[in-house]
């Protein structure tokens, strides 16, 4: 926290740091300690609650970053350090500096942006091939072009079929084949982007609903591992992205846009981080086009 | 026996009477529940290991041909699950359903040479490791050295657990 400059207040129990925060405050607190009082986000208004691993720097273990997302929580850092400390500052700049979106955030600057933008929902394979593509001519695991290829082919079927919905809000696409043509034009185009700095392998989609309840996708994500939520017909696209990320962020313009990036850590093994992933919202007002 | 080989979307199936192979992707242009036809015998054995990719509809996909070969009364034995495979099943639980696994594959590291491979592992000569979340060493295949499963043993080893 110190790396944004602004001053940083310690308190060793909530209580007393209920009692400094202010709605201009982003309050990080220790998973163990938020997860023993999870509604502690209602308490006091805040720009920003984040939970981070504490006690030992040991990982968050998925029942603690589940029972966070049940209850609201709109960042859940997971890993430990070096991890936690790079994310954390990722996370508390989109705040404080209010820009919350683009995957430039997560990457190295100079690290060269690809992109493909959907003309066809047809063209959803096409997208998903060119980045696996990409991805294994950049020296990465095959293990790490199959997740890649899982994400985005779940995060674009997300934005094509998922996202559209009518006037009433009811989700107009979610029915259709999926293996189909129909053009995508004005507020149907979505975009696809990567990029790597050998740090991180960022993959990004975006649509123009801004459709997605994100306290929705939060309590789903939460559910993953329980079977209730795994055999339902339907929704079981974003838990699956999110099971193969190592943070998973949404950002959100209602009515405008939805951004969902997800990060997957190139430099650790899987058993050296946490066992599930990251979880961020962001919302703004001003967000990007999809082509930008 | 006569087999024969269709292709549902990218994904190939190999079909006897007994024994199903599938290699490629299984996603939304693979209607799986279309090969449980009254021409399988009681017990069917299914290899997995040449699926590459696997996507929500995939595995939904792969749900219903389970739930409806048990629906039939056949048996199900799945041989040589793929890496893509056995971690949705211990995600998910009816992603097994009530098969029998005899083999799968895993995703493993060597400690000397850090290559990566996923090697089959067969069920029945490490039940009992398996069953407490511990996975075998195997040889590595590029240096001779040791190599032990690379992710956390939940990811894979779950549906083992009794």
């Amino acid at each position: 926290m110190g790396a944004t400059l602004q001053p940083v207040e310690v308190f060793a129990d909530l209580d007393r740091l209920l009692e400094a925060v202010r709605p201009d405050t982003v309050v990080v607190v220790d998973a163990g300690l938020a997860n023993r009082r999870p509604d502690v986000v209602r308490e006091r208004e805040a720009l920003a609650w984040i939970a981070v691993p504490g006690e030992g720097g040991a990982p968050c273990e998925q029942p603690i970053v589940s029972h966070l997302l049940e209850h609201g929580w709109s960042h859940v850092i997971a890993h430990p350090m070096p991890v936690l400390a790079e994310e954390l500052l990722a996370t508390v700049q989109k705040i404080l500096r209010a820009d919350p979106f683009s995957l430039e955030k997560y990457v190295a600057w100079g690290a060269e942006v690809r992109r493909y933008r959907l003309e066809d929902a047809e063209e959803r394979d096409a997208a998903v091939t060119a980045l696996a593509k990409d991805v294994i001519a950049a020296g990465s695991a095959d293990r790490v072009g199959g997740l890649a290829s899982v994400i985005a082919d779940e995060l674009l079927a997300n934005a094509l079929f998922t996202a559209p919905i009518d006037e009433h809000g009811a989700r107009i696409r979610q029915s259709e084949p999926r293996d189909r043509p129909r053009r995508l034009q004005g507020r149907d185009v979505v975009t696809l982007r990567w990029a790597t700095d050998a740090r991180y392998l960022a993959i990004e989609v975006r649509d123009q609903w801004g459709s997605i309840d994100p306290v929705a996708v939060a309590r789903r994500l939460a559910r993953v591992s329980q079977e209730a939520a795994t055999t339902a017909d339907g929704g079981m696209g974003l838990p699956l992205a999110y099971a193969c990320a190592n943070q998973f962020i949404i950002g959100l313009a209602p009515g405008r846009l939805t951004e969902m990036v997800a990060l997957i850590d190139l430099r650790f093994r899987p058993t050296e981080l946490s066992r599930v992933a990251s979880f961020h919202v962001f919302s703004g007002e001003n967000p990007p086009g999809v082509g930008s | 026996m006569s087999s024969n080989t269709l292709q549902l979307g990218r994904l190939s199936v190999t079909t006897s009477s007994n024994r199903l192979e599938l290699s490629g992707r299984l996603d939304d242009a693979a209607p799986l529940s279309s090969l449980a036809t009254s021409e399988l015998a009681r017990e069917v054995v299914i290899d997995t290991g040449g699926i590459s990719f696997v996507n929500s509809i995939g595995i939904r996909e792969w749900m219903r041909l389970l739930r409806t070969l048990r629906e039939a009364g056949i048996r199900v034995t799945l041989e040589s699950v793929a890496d893509v495979l056995i971690t949705q099943m211990n995600m998910i639980p009816e992603a097994r359903g009530d098969a029998t696994i005899s083999s799968f594959h895993a995703l493993y590291v060597c400690e000397a040479c850090g290559g990566e491979a996923t090697p089959k592992i067969e069920v029945a000569p490490h039940r009992d490791a398996l069953a407490n979340l511990q996975a075998p060493s195997v040889p590595c295949g590029e240096c001779g050295g040791k190599m032990d499963l690379a992710d956390y043993p939940e990811r894979y080893l779950t549906v083992f657990r009794p």
